[in-house]
């Protein structure tokens, strides 16, 4: 086991889970049609990350003014007095907010929302048992992601079993940063194990997570073992950022290490390319994006960073990129 | 040229066919087209244009009366025998059309054309006695005539019914098989059967008309026969030349004679397809053509054994596609080819056969095709029907269709939901000999997607539009308008009166089922004046309008006596279609969440609101809109009163048949556009619309709340048509479908969606679940720049739209402008 201690986490162990978004027919996160879980609370805080609303494992408030009509109503609400109308619209006092959501509950055009609701494991099985007519012809199913799965482990765990028990493939995504024996007991259920590797060297992969990544590296190390036991298939995704990890050198360091523990075990390599859509949910949540001015890949850098990954010696096939690309530099 | 077309010029298509689209699109410059032409018995009362089949048509209510005098204006007189009136009224529009068709309006065949068959958009007299003609003036004219009483039922947000043309499907496959004189011998049969010599009474009249009118389309192909040949001797080109000569040899059999190989039976197919056209005087909305791909196999594949070669078999279809075309023509000079609405000459391919076996076949490969090469061609409207045995090949063809079609309607028909509609329809209405599980596989849509049965059915399947939004709005107001109707012209307010019954004080009521004991009694009195309303045309047409060529067509009218117009038909229905469903479901969910749930506010104070169009009122109305439960969400609380309400409307529905012609009224859900125009007619709605706001078209839920997606999207309308029992026999039996109709269902996808074929695959897997979990039929769009502009524009009616781009998902409208800008663009530029 790593030196990474679950019980640092915030998340007490529980069969209730907080869940920040159910999305579904979701096209991204494994084959075919998904429902994808996205569940609140993070141990890394990658600077580049688009969801941001995903890291934190409290409920957060956030105004957004498309439908607020200006009734103060939420003002009037809040005990804490958290809340003020200024021209620009509902300003949220981050200190004052206590999270109780009292205000998202009066909110009569649900400008003021509460991100973060929690599910108790069984009702959200048969939520996400609705749409199990559109996984079955194309090996879809439900995704657990995040936030990251593994930090809410028995309410994922409690999940994952309910999805097999009524025969929906279940893939579970996760950034790598726990403990193993958490991800043994969850592979246990899950049928496709979604594997982030963000960025091989330790000093970067701190600087733009905010943790190292010694533990998830010796977990990947690992996984062959691991999946052994627990026929699992594995796809490694590498967020590929501008300025950040989108390095030869990353790249062809990650693709040695794949090849090198990960080799008769890897089904896919996702090179995703840096999302710019990002900045509004910052904005939302108070906060400024390290990324916010950053432009999105060149396609033809994404094609070159394949080739890199394939240096590794890795097959062909299994190398890809993904996500949305700008043709040429401007 | 048409700015879509260009994109298209990579396709594979003939210099034949170019020259023939081009023309085409070259519209009002055209030397030659199909536009109306008018003809009169010559007598002064004459009319040719009746106005009941345009009473489903609002924006044509103000235009009746130039209609009638300007078509009588543009009227040519041909002078009639003198006993001409002593016949019926059936026989004489036989005569009458026919002398039409084949002695005065010009034949003509447009260069390189393989299918013969030119105008035929008419507006031929009614031909009716002075005495006649007066009693209909009578009884469509004046403060208590039809008209005025159409357009009250509009004016005060009710709908609009009519007796309709069109919108059936003749019996195209069995005249192929017989010819018209296997019909005319029919006829003959039926004739002797009702005495020797001369047998007098209107069965006998009605036969003879018929008979009049199974002559008309071998003489009109004798006309054109002469044609090819005329053109043939002065033709240069030795290739051109022998098809004119091969052309002029098909038109002196078919289609009198059955069709011997596959272009007879496509010229026979388009020459009594055309006709159907004019005799109805209706130049094609919902005259359908049905499954296609069936009836014309067997000649395709005798015409391949003869060495026919698959291209030029192409090339004959894609001539009648351009045929199929010029019925726009008729209004030519309004301008845009005249095109003012999909017409719907819908086609039907593949689908299930007996014993749930798939027909998919090589003429419904062609068939995609020839469309998919003709593009942006409007007609005929092709639509698919899948099913749980449909071929992987039909479905990967329909999605590379549809990810190319550029924005162009692409219709897809659910077998399993669609034939426990057709099945409920034997059943309710006690013709399990007519439709029962050995022949429900026949069936096929007409119009946009209303399900029919084929060849012996009219089922007026855009004859009644109904708001049920209305009675909603009747039980706030114990049963009158809650708002006033305003003339246009003067500004004078209507005085508001007491429509319909007194439900009582909805103050006074205590808990919700009270307001929906209430709401059960003004459905069932709207759905009465619906009836009512229809009655008045549909008598109308009875009496004076008669379709004799068409009703030749249609199995039932021969052995009955009867025109189709008369209820002759087998299968003779009209269709009751729910407009403003999600908008009445939704406005319920608010009353009960808000006044029960909740009380949030008193039943009066909703009311005042309404009546204000909700000014003064904006915290409410944001309640309602944001707070209040929606249909379309796979929300099973709020799906289960939509449920309710499916089942209200249904049953009152099933209640009421024609007096004159004794159609049994069954339920469907389409909206053509009455959603967006009604929407400024109807008052506020309790759901948080406002008057002006559209209503929510057919089935789908109201605009931007499906903001769970595609597939609780659909979830729902699944669930409120019946849902599946819970016993899956593997086939149609397990599904449950309260619509025969079918209804009308549109979602817009992410062009994302279809980028590659991993995600092409991914689509599938979603189609494969609709035919699970959805409706009838599904029109599928895709996202485009316009729709996000709207958006940007319009936040509230776009709640939906989800931006999905490699992991990072945002609601469009929730999202700033700059950003918003941004997504636009790479919709634009196809990057994802």
């Amino acid at each position: 086991m790593g030196s990474f201690n679950m019980t640092d986490s915030p998340m007490k162990p529980s069969a209730r889970g907080m869940v920040l978004e159910i999305q579904r027919m979701s096209t991204e996160d494994g084959p075919g049609l998904r429902t994808t879980v996205f569940l609140k609370g993070c141990p890394l805080a990658c600077d580049w990350c688009h969801n941001p609303e995903s890291i934190s494992p409290k409920p957060q408030l956030v105004w957004q003014g498309t439908g607020c009509i200006g009734c103060g109503i939420c003002i009037e609400t809040c005990e804490n007095n958290a809340l003020s109308l200024t021209p620009g619209g509902v300003v949220i006092n981050r200190d004052l907010c206590q999270g109780c959501g009292h205000c998202a509950d009066q909110c009569p055009s649900l400008s003021i929302t509460l991100l973060g609701v929690t599910w108790t494991a069984q009702d959200l099985v048969k939520e996400l048992a609705k749409d199990r007519a559109y996984f079955q012809s194309s090996r879809g199913g439900v995704t657990l992601s995040g936030g990251e799965a593994t930090l809410q482990h028995e309410f994922s765990l409690e999940v994952l079993k309910g999805l097999q028990a009524q025969g929906i493939h279940t893939a579970l995504d996760t950034c790598g940063m726990t403990a193993i024996s958490i991800l043994e007991k969850l592979l246990g259920h899950t049928d496709l194990l979604l594997f982030d590797i963000k960025e091989m060297d330790e000093t970067r992969h701190k600087s733009f997570t905010g943790a190292s990544n010694a533990i998830i590296l010796e977990n990947l190390m690992q996984l062959p073992g691991l999946l052994k036991k627990h026929p699992t298939e594995l796809w490694i995704r590498t967020p590929i950022i501008p300025g950040a990890t989108d390095r030869d050198d990353n790249i062809r360091s990650m693709g040695s290490f794949i090849a090198l523990h990960l080799k008769d075990t890897v089904c896919r390599w996702e090179l995703c390319a840096f999302n710019t859509l990002g900045k509004d949910k910052y904005t939302r949540l108070g906060k400024t994006w390290a990324h916010e001015t950053t432009l999105p890949m060149e396609k033809r850098r994404m094609d070159n960073l394949v080739e890199t990954a394939l240096e590794s010696g890795l097959d062909r096939a299994i190398v890809v990129h993904t996500g949305a690309t700008r043709p040429i530099s401007p | 040229m048409n700015p879509v077309m260009e994109k298209n010029q990579s396709k594979k298509i003939s210099p034949r066919i170019q020259w023939l689209r081009d023309y085409y699109f070259s519209g009002n410059k055209r030397k030659w087209n199909n536009e109306y032409t008018v003809w009169s018995t010559g007598t002064p009362w004459d009319l040719q244009y009746h106005e009941f089949t345009y009473y489903i048509v609002p924006e044509a209510y103000l235009m009746f009366d130039v209609m009638r005098g300007g078509y009588a204006q543009a009227a040519r007189t041909i002078p009639v025998e003198k006993d001409f009136f002593n016949q019926s009224i059936s026989q004489r529009r036989a005569a009458f059309v026919k002398e039409v068709m084949v002695n005065h309006l010009p034949q003509e065949i447009l260069p390189g054309d393989l299918i013969a068959g030119g105008r035929f958009n008419v507006l031929t007299s009614m031909c009716l006695t002075q005495k006649e003609q007066a009693d209909y003036n009578k009884r469509i004219l004046g403060k208590s005539g039809v008209r005025a009483k159409v357009k009250w039922f509009h004016d005060h947000g009710y709908g609009n019914a009519g007796a309709t043309s069109g919108h059936l499907l003749p019996g195209h496959g069995q005249v192929l098989k017989l010819g018209w004189k296997g019909i005319h011998q029919q006829i003959t049969e039926q004739l002797v059967s009702l005495g020797n010599g001369s047998p007098a009474g209107p069965k006998a009249a009605q036969l003879r008309a018929m008979l009049t009118a199974s002559t008309m389309a071998r003489d009109l192909a004798e006309k054109y026969s002469r044609v090819c040949i005329r053109l043939m001797e002065s033709e240069t080109n030795g290739t051109r030349e022998k098809e004119l000569k091969q052309m002029a040899q098909n038109l002196t059999r078919v289609p009198w004679e059955p069709a011997d190989d596959f272009w007879e039976a496509v010229q026979a197919l388009w020459i009594n397809h055309m006709l159907v056209m004019s005799d109805e005087n209706y130049p094609g909305p919902g005259v359908s053509l049905g499954r296609m791909d069936q009836y014309l196999l067997p000649y395709w594949e005798k015409s391949k054994a003869d060495g026919m070669d698959r291209e030029f078999a192409k090339e004959i279809l894609k001539c009648f596609w351009i045929h199929c075309n010029t019925a726009y023509d008729a209004t030519i000079r309004c301008g845009n080819q005249g095109i003012t609405a999909g017409y719907g000459q819908l086609i039907t391919l593949s689908g299930m056969g007996a014993d749930k076996k798939d027909l998919t076949n090589e003429l419904t490969y062609m068939i995609l095709e020839v469309i998919d090469e003709l593009s942006p061609i409007l007609e005929p409207k092709p639509n698919v029907r899948l099913h749980r045995g449909a071929p992987e090949k039909l479905y990967d063809l329909c999605i590379d269709m549809i990810s190319t079609s550029q924005g162009a309607p692409f219709l897809l028909n659910f077998d399993e939901r669609s034939m426990a509609g057709m099945l409920l329809q034997g059943q309710k209405g006690e013709i399990p000999g007519l439709i029962n599980e050995n022949n429900v596989h026949d069936y096929a849509p007409v119009g946009c997607l209303e399900n029919t049965m084929v060849g012996n059915d009219r089922s007026g399947t855009v004859d009644n539009n109904l708001n049920i939004l209305k009675a909603v709005e009747r039980v706030l107001t114990r049963g009158k308008d809650l708002i006033p109707y305003t003339d246009p012209m003067t500004g004078k307010k209507e005085k508001i009166t007491q429509e319909g019954p007194d439900t009582g004080d909805p103050a006074s009521f205590t808990c919700f089922d009270q307001f929906m004991d209430a709401f059960k009694i003004q459905m069932a009195f709207i759905v009465q004046q619906c009836a009512d309303l229809y009655e008045l045309s549909e008598s109308l047409r009875n009496d004076y309008f008669a379709t004799p060529y068409l009703s030749c067509l249609v199995k039932g009218c021969m052995e009955s006596g009867r025109d189709v117009t008369q209820g002759g038909a087998q299968i003779s229905f009209t269709t009751l279609e729910a407009v403003t469903y999600a908008t009445t479901v939704d406005s319920l969910l608010a009353v009960k969440h808000l006044v029960y749930d909740t009380k949030t506010c008193a039943i009066a104070q909703l009311t005042a609101a309404l009546k204000n169009n909700w000014k003064g009122h904006e915290i409410l109305q944001a309640q309602a809109k944001n707070r209040a439960p929606k249909y379309g969400r796979d929300d099973d609380a709020a799906d289960s009163l939509a449920r309710q309400v499916m089942e209200i409307f249904c049953n009152e529905t099933w209640k009421h048949k024609t007096r004159s012609t004794n159609r049994q009224f069954r339920p469907g859900m389409l909206s053509w556009n009455y959603w967006a125009g009604d929407g400024h007619v109807m008052a506020a709605s309790a759901d948080g619309r406002e008057q002006g706001q559209f209503l929510s078209n057919a089935i789908c839920p109201s605009n931007g709340a499906d903001i769970n997606g595609p597939t609780a999207n659909s979830n729902s309308v699944g669930k409120v048509l019946g849902g599946k029992l819970a016993q899956d026999t593997g086939d149609f039996k397990a599904f449950v479908n309260d619509l025969p109709n079918g209804a009308s269902h549109t979602i817009t996808f992410n062009p994302s969606l279809l980028k590659d074929p991993d995600h092409r695959n991914k689509f599938k897997a979603f189609l494969k679940g609709y035919n699970e979990n959805g409706g009838t039929a599904l029109q599928i769009n895709m996202l485009d720049p316009d729709m996000l502009m709207d958006a940007q524009k319009n936040p509230g009616d776009h709640r939906h739209l989800l931006v999905r781009i490699t992991g990072y998902n945002a609601y469009f409208t929730s999202i700033g402008k700059e950003l918003q800008d941004e997504v636009i663009k790479r919709i634009s530029h196809g990057q994802f």
